[in-house]
């Protein structure tokens, strides 16, 4: 079943996701480096990362364990009942073939993203939409992720499906991670946090290797809120100042044994035999993909000058 | 029966009477058994610990590789299929395949679209029963009782290890010299669509954007209650409700034959039935995997065995000759298509669509 260290690493990785607070005055929203690399450094990081090679002397192309956290979509859906090996496969080549016709760039939750759909029914027959990430979820080409915005003073949330046909352009304007990975949040907060230009330019990174996480703790409105924020264990909002009775409900209804359980955590996710196998099968061509894109762009600017 | 009596005032009064004829004779009928029909053979080994040693385990496999030689892939010319010309009334064989799961596909207007898939399994024709025997049978009997008989093609699914058969299961596959099969299927066809044993069938036996009907095992959801399986609304949650919150309520009135109705609706097993679903479009097939993709929605749960047949419904039935008796790979080296999708399909490796 699963190997002990790599169960270590595994759970590295989720403790990486949940991140903790480092000592940054919050007065100042300064970008902190976290070590989750992107997508190029991973590339090259990936040429050298081959396993030793086995008994056969093939060596065995092994992708970056960052992929789960880039591509969460070409993992399953882990309830066994319903998995099938085939269909899965079937399914990522699907996936692939999309992603050769549309970039469908990384990002995460709290990235900054504008998406160019097919609409019959405006002006331009497109419409582009600006928002930041809140949530995404789904595997296969069910995933989706839903951006939020405010529009004239009216909270907008669209939700896209990642590999749907209309969608003609994917873009991240800012890419950056929050310090929770549900950003639901933001519908009780002040609506300055969730405000984007709709005419927003893309930003350039300052180090290209790394995705920072942005330590903003957020502000909420006064209650009533949507959910019951305080029993959530939110990172990224500022001190609730609640009633001290919410906190000992929230102590009452907790669950702080689930940390613990090894077994929920299994059934929730795919095992990690199975997530390398999946992403070496994927990995080379997400590389020729955007090896073809990078020729393509390194064109259009020679044309251009 | 009140409805023939009052027919006459019916447009007067409104329905106030409950059809209990229909439900009670229905109510009667046994509907799921945990044993096969007595007349089918015993299928599985009594597994008996049986201490062999490896010598003689390695002989036994030996054995059954001589038995069963992998045979070369049959070809439509090597078989003696009489060349029968299709009509529209023509029954073709079906197929069995597994329901390997749901994926979206998009249509090309943007639409999205719930399709099943299913996986062809390594089907092979075992026996075909003539139609004066097949009317002798039990169920032949039943099914032709008004009818004109037509014959019935026995088609297996996969091959297994026969050591987890019983000889007499065995012994039904050994005219055609083939592994034994986990799955077994009758599909009734006309005698023009007759296929010989051994013939393979495959995902290429459909056409894309045929209409099936498939048929399978709806999913086992146990003893339910009465609101999951006959929709009763129940009691209210609050308003000082006393353990009345999923219940029945009444069953009966008392003064009309003073008792509880045959096929009053309970609580009871509810699932793994027979059922079809009839006229599903075949939106994609995948030549290479075997897989086909149908447009909605198929009974039974993921990775059960489901099978497919070309559609009973009129108007969706053939109007062109589908591969007729069944589909046979090009014999001069061409290659056919992998991926064969319907006209209406956006397909994933094309351009995004502009609107």
């Amino acid at each position: 079943m699963l190997r002990r260290a790599v169960l270590q690493t595994f759970r590295q990785g989720l403790a990486q996701s949940f991140f903790k607070r480092n000592a940054v005055s919050l007065s100042e929203t300064t970008v902190t480096h976290q070590p989750i690399e992107t997508s190029d450094e991973a590339d090259e990081k990936s040429v050298s990362k081959q396993k030793p090679g086995d008994e056969s002397g093939n060596t065995v192309v092994v992708a970056p364990p960052e992929f789960r956290f880039m591509y969460p979509e070409f993992l399953p859906d882990p309830a066994m009942e319903r998995r099938n090996r085939l269909k899965e496969k079937l399914e990522r080549i699907d996936m692939l073939q999309r992603r050769s016709v549309v970039e469908i760039p990384e990002f995460y939750t709290g990235s900054v993203m504008a998406v160019t759909v097919a609409d019959a029914n405006s002006p331009n027959k497109f419409a582009r939409f600006v928002g930041i990430c809140i949530q995404r979820g789904g595997s296969g080409l069910r995933a989706w992720f839903i951006l939020r915005n405010v529009v004239d003073k009216q909270g907008v949330e669209i939700l896209y499906e990642m590999y749907c046909p209309l969608i003609q352009k994917i873009e991240v304007l800012r890419l950056e991670r929050r310090l929770d990975e549900s950003l639901l949040y933001l519908r009780d907060a002040l609506p300055e946090y969730s405000t984007f230009p709709l005419d927003m330019e893309p930003e350039r990174r300052l180090n290209n290797s790394v995705v920072p996480i942005n330590p903003l703790k957020v502000k909420l409105r006064p209650r009533p809120w949507l959910e019951r924020w305080e029993r959530q264990n939110l990172q990224g909002v500022e001190d609730l100042n609640l009633p001290q009775r919410f906190y000992d409900k929230a102590e009452k209804v907790a669950k702080p044994w689930e940390k613990y359980d090894l077994m929920l955590q299994y059934r929730k996710t795919i095992p990690a035999e199975e997530q390398e196998k999946i992403f070496a099968d994927v990995h080379s061509q997400l590389q020729q993909q955007e090896f073809k894109r990078k020729i393509r762009r390194r064109r259009g600017i020679d044309n251009e000058q | 029966m009140l409805s023939i009596v009052f027919h006459k005032r019916r447009r007067l009064v409104r329905r106030l009477f409950f059809n209990h004829e229909q439900v009670r004779t229905m109510s009667r009928v046994k509907r799921r058994t945990t044993h096969p029909p007595y007349w089918h053979v015993l299928k599985n080994n009594q597994r008996q610990d049986e201490k062999i040693s490896s010598d003689n385990l390695r002989f036994v496999r030996e054995v059954i590789q001589d038995k069963y030689k992998n045979k070369s892939p049959i070809k439509g010319s090597d078989l003696d299929i009489e060349k029968k010309e299709w009509d529209p009334k023509t029954k073709r064989s079906g197929v069995i395949a597994r329901n390997i799961g749901v994926q979206h596909m998009w249509e090309k207007d943007g639409k999205k679209v719930v399709c099943t898939v299913l996986h062809v399994l390594d089907n092979h024709v075992i026996r075909y029963v003539p139609p004066e025997e097949y009317a002798k049978s039990i169920i032949g009997a039943k099914v032709f009782r008004n009818r004109k008989p037509l014959g019935c093609l026995v088609v297996g699914a996969e091959a297994a290890n026969p050591d987890r058969f019983t000889r007499q299961y065995c012994s039904l596959f050994n005219e055609v010299g083939l592994l034994p099969k986990k799955r077994l299927a009758r599909f009734i066809v006309t005698p023009n669509a007759v296929l010989p044993p051994c013939t393979p069938l495959t995902a290429g036996h459909f056409v894309v954007g045929q209409a099936v009907d498939v048929y399978g095992k709806t999913i086992d959801y146990g003893f339910q209650g009465v609101v999951k399986r006959w929709g009763f609304k129940g009691g209210p949650a609050s308003h000082g409700a006393t353990k009345f919150h999923r219940r029945g309520g009444t069953i009966g009135t008392g003064r009309d034959k003073a008792r509880v109705w045959p096929g009053q609706k309970m609580p009871g097993h509810m699932g793994s039935e027979r059922r079809f679903c009839r006229g599903l479009k075949i939106v994609r097939i995948n030549m290479k995997y075997n897989v086909i993709y149908v447009k909605g929605t198929v009974p039974g749960p993921t990775n059960s065995i489901v099978q497919i047949f070309d559609t009973l419904l009129p108007r969706r039935k053939f109007t062109e000759a589908p591969p007729h008796p069944t589909y046979f790979p090009p014999e001069d080296g061409t290659l056919p298509q992998e991926d064969i999708w319907d006209s209406n399909m956006h397909v994933f490796g094309s351009p995004s669509i502009p609107v």
